[in-house]
């Protein structure tokens, strides 16, 4: 055997990575022939000319802009001694919905165990591994703050959420079980320490609709008979009514929401879109499949007329056209109200066409199987074909929401100062005038985008490793 | 036998073996799809804890006929009764109509995003409201008897072709049905899963269970049926007990087709 025989043989038995040092890697990817190590040579210089000047850049004076207008960019005009409100609702928010989804996360992970499936116990570093894009965002928003109460309250916003997941885990069963219901009231004391009574209509539309998507769309059909049907259903709604009532009794008036702006608009109205959009559009996707006429006519003309115009010029029509339809005695919901409910119809029309598509999807045996059982229309829908056609279309779906969240940018066209505007206001403003400061503001601007339209979409694959899409 | 028809291409089907009641009745059914006549003037009747095998060439309208049955086909013309409940418009009167009637189907249509036991208790819960408890008790009795309850906690995608059938035979019981329509069931299996799923249907009429089954398996329809009806063209072409039909068959088209076949 020769010596470069004995050599091949050596490696091919050798384990894999075992001797590549980081010197024998470089060497042998990087300066392996003389083109490449020129190539290496060449494009090293760039990076670190490139990391060089930006962190110059990143430590320059330019950030001024950030610093002064942070608040402008999270929550815009929104009035000083109406802070209090935000965090407050943020901290219900926070607390509600941390312990809502851990309860619902042990009442998977027992379910999982008992059909004897794999179930992982999910973990606070796995809540960091999945919203580490938004948490980065925060974190760096937050290091712009020259005052302290913005870095305790975030600081005090991490707490709460690890604390309210450890305690919806901890939580007894029986109490598990109304997590639902009680995200869904957390939702409607939030809005109403928010803004008052104020947006009543739209508030309690928002809710309603919010509730019906969570129980209705469960995938879970435990709990999907009549009685137990009302009480999810219907509870929330009687508790959430019940409170707005009290609520306006005490008088806790607030304000309108005139003054709303910033990130938190943005998030808000994207909330909006989704929660409203996906019942309507779920009904209209079922509605065009119709086969009375009527309904079906109704439903094609909606979609067909919505998708076919730009968003831009629906927001502009119910800002500067709609009005002047109104008679004189009604009275004009606010500029604001207008554009979530376009914004709510807009993205309700795309996501029934997302669902239409779905819906083709699910085998014509699926529904014969049912009916032979002799199961009902309705339920068929909801317990058979709806599950297998949204979870067919949660990538769609996904991109549907993301690409309305970057929409709602179109907001600024009615005079509504949202996320992106913000970057064009605060060029304008005298401090900054004329210093072609566009890169730092739309720097900012970007990263917070991407890091909450990431999120997303890491969550979109999450949910569909989680119901086993492409496997089942 | 004096109920064996000769002669005429449009057989009746009408006289049930043995003493039980009728519990379906089909009285001279027509079904259109457009302009093409799927069945002509189908007379059968199908007697209590009686089994009827329906054969014959593909396009011959077996499918369409038990598919009437339970209003998966809307029948044109004629008069179907399922244990005294005439077939009609009215949505309840159909839904009363399915859940005494089980049926079976070559793709099994399991629901893929419901678990083994999921699948065998919705219907049971959803429509006759049994709570959860008593339903999977029941189902996990049924899986018992069609011999895979280690399965229960599965998934349909995770299961052979002969185990999702004996599962979708599992979830038509569990209605308790008065009748089960079975459509071709083993005609989507691989040849070594086909005798699972016949062995489960043979002990399902050994206990008694009516049942009407569309199948190309001769050997189960000598074996297990009371009577054979053949089927060429939408029409019902001969009726009879298996060793009056195999052995000795009147008409010239019963004999075509099983010469083709035999």
């Amino acid at each position: 055997m020769t010596d470069t025989a004995k050599a091949k043989e050596s490696a091919n038995l050798a384990p894999l990575h075992s001797d590549t040092t980081p010197a024998k890697w470089v060497k042998n990817n990087l300066f392996n022939n003389i083109m490449n190590s020129v190539i290496t040579v060449v494009l090293g210089v760039v990076v670190v000319f490139l990391v060089v000047q930006s962190f110059g850049w990143i430590a320059g004076e330019e950030w001024e802009i950030v610093r002064v207008n942070l608040r402008n960019f999270m929550v815009g005009q929104f009035p000083s001694d109406e802070l209090w409100r935000l965090w407050t609702s943020a901290f219900l928010l926070i607390g509600t919905f941390g312990i809502g989804t851990a309860a619902m996360a042990h009442n998977a992970y027992d379910d999982a165990n008992e059909k004897g499936l794999v179930a992982e116990r999910p973990s606070l570093l796995n809540l960091l591994a999945r919203f580490w894009p938004v948490l980065a965002f925060v974190a760096l928003m937050v290091s712009f703050s020259e005052t302290l109460p913005p870095v305790v309250g975030v600081i005090a916003g991490v707490g709460a959420i690890v604390a309210s997941r450890l305690v919806g885990w901890a939580l007894p069963a029986s109490i598990r079980s109304l997590a639902v219901p009680m995200m869904a009231i957390g939702t409607i004391v939030a809005m109403a320490v928010l803004a008052g009574t104020g947006g009543l209509i739209a508030m309690s539309a928002g809710v309603v609709a919010l509730v019906i998507a969570a129980s209705g769309l469960s995938r879970r059909f435990e709990g999907s008979d009549p009685k137990s049907m009302a009480i999810r259903t219907g509870g929330p709604i009687i508790i959430g009514a019940v409170t707005l009532v009290i609520v306006n009794a005490i008088g806790f008036d607030g304000f309108g929401w005139e003054d709303w702006g910033g990130l938190h608009l943005t998030l808000f109205a994207t909330v909006v879109g989704i929660a409203s959009g996906m019942p309507i559009g779920i009904l209209l996707a079922i509605g065009r499949r119709s086969e009375l006429p009527v309904i079906k006519g109704f439903c094609v003309v909606f979609i067909e007329f919505v998708r076919g115009v730009p968003l831009i010029s629906l927001l502009l029509f119910s800002s500067f056209i709609l009005p002047l339809l109104f008679p004189p005695s009604v009275e004009t919901p606010e500029t604001l109200t207008r554009a979530m409910i376009v914004i709510a119809l807009f993205s309700a029309a795309y996501i029934a066409e997302i669902i239409r598509g779905g819906l083709q999807a699910v085998p014509k045996g699926q529904t014969e199987a049912a009916q032979a059982s002799g199961m009902s229309a309705a339920k068929i829908q909801r317990l058979i074909v709806m599950p297998q056609a949204l979870r067919a279309v949660i990538p769609a779906m996904v991109g549907q929401f993301i690409s309305l969240f970057k929409d709602t940018s179109l907001i600024a066209t009615i005079g509504v100062a949202e996320f992106f505007q913000f970057a064009a206001i605060a060029n304008s403003q005298p401090n900054f005038l004329g210093k072609s400061l566009q890169l730092v503001t739309y720097s900012i601007i970007a990263v917070g985008y991407w890091s909450f339209a990431y999120t997303m979409s890491k969550e979109s694959r999450r949910l569909e490793a989680q119901l086993g899409v492409g496997v089942r | 036998m004096s109920n064996t028809p000769t002669g005429t291409v449009n057989a009746d089907a009408t006289q049930i073996l043995g003493s039980g009641r009728a519990i379906i009745e089909m009285k001279n059914v027509d079904k259109l799809f457009g302009s093409f006549q799927a069945l002509t003037n189908i007379n059968m009747n199908v007697g209590e804890k009686e089994v009827v095998v329906v054969i014959g060439p593909s396009g011959s309208g077996k499918s369409t006929m038990i598919r009437c049955i339970n209003r998966l086909e809307k029948h044109d013309r004629g008069e179907i009764i399922v244990d005294g409940i005439t077939l009609s418009n009215d949505v309840r009167n159909i839904q009363e109509i399915r859940r005494e009637t089980g049926m079976v189907f070559q793709s099994f249509n399991l629901f893929p995003h419901l678990t083994v036991l999921d699948n065998i208790t919705l219907a049971p819960r959803q429509v006759r409201n049994i709570p959860k408890g008593e339903a999977e008790k029941t189902a996990m009795e049924l899986l018992e008897r069609v011999k895979i309850p280690e399965q229960a906690r599965k998934f349909p995608g995770q299961l052979s072709g002969g185990q999702q059938q004996r599962v979708a035979i599992a979830r038509s019981l569990a209605m308790n049905p008065k009748v089960i329509l079975f459509d071709e069931p083993t005609s989507a299996l691989d040849p070594e899963m086909i005798k699972e799923v016949l062995d489960t249907m043979k002990s399902l009429a050994n206990e008694g269970m009516t049942m009407i089954c569309v199948t190309h398996e001769m050997g189960f329809a000598r074996e297990v049926a009371d009577r054979v009806v053949f089927m060429a063209d939408g029409q019902i072409v001969e009726v009879g007990t298996p060793e009056h039909f195999f052995d000795n068959p009147q008409e010239e088209r019963t004999k075509l087709f099983l010469s083709q076949i035999l």
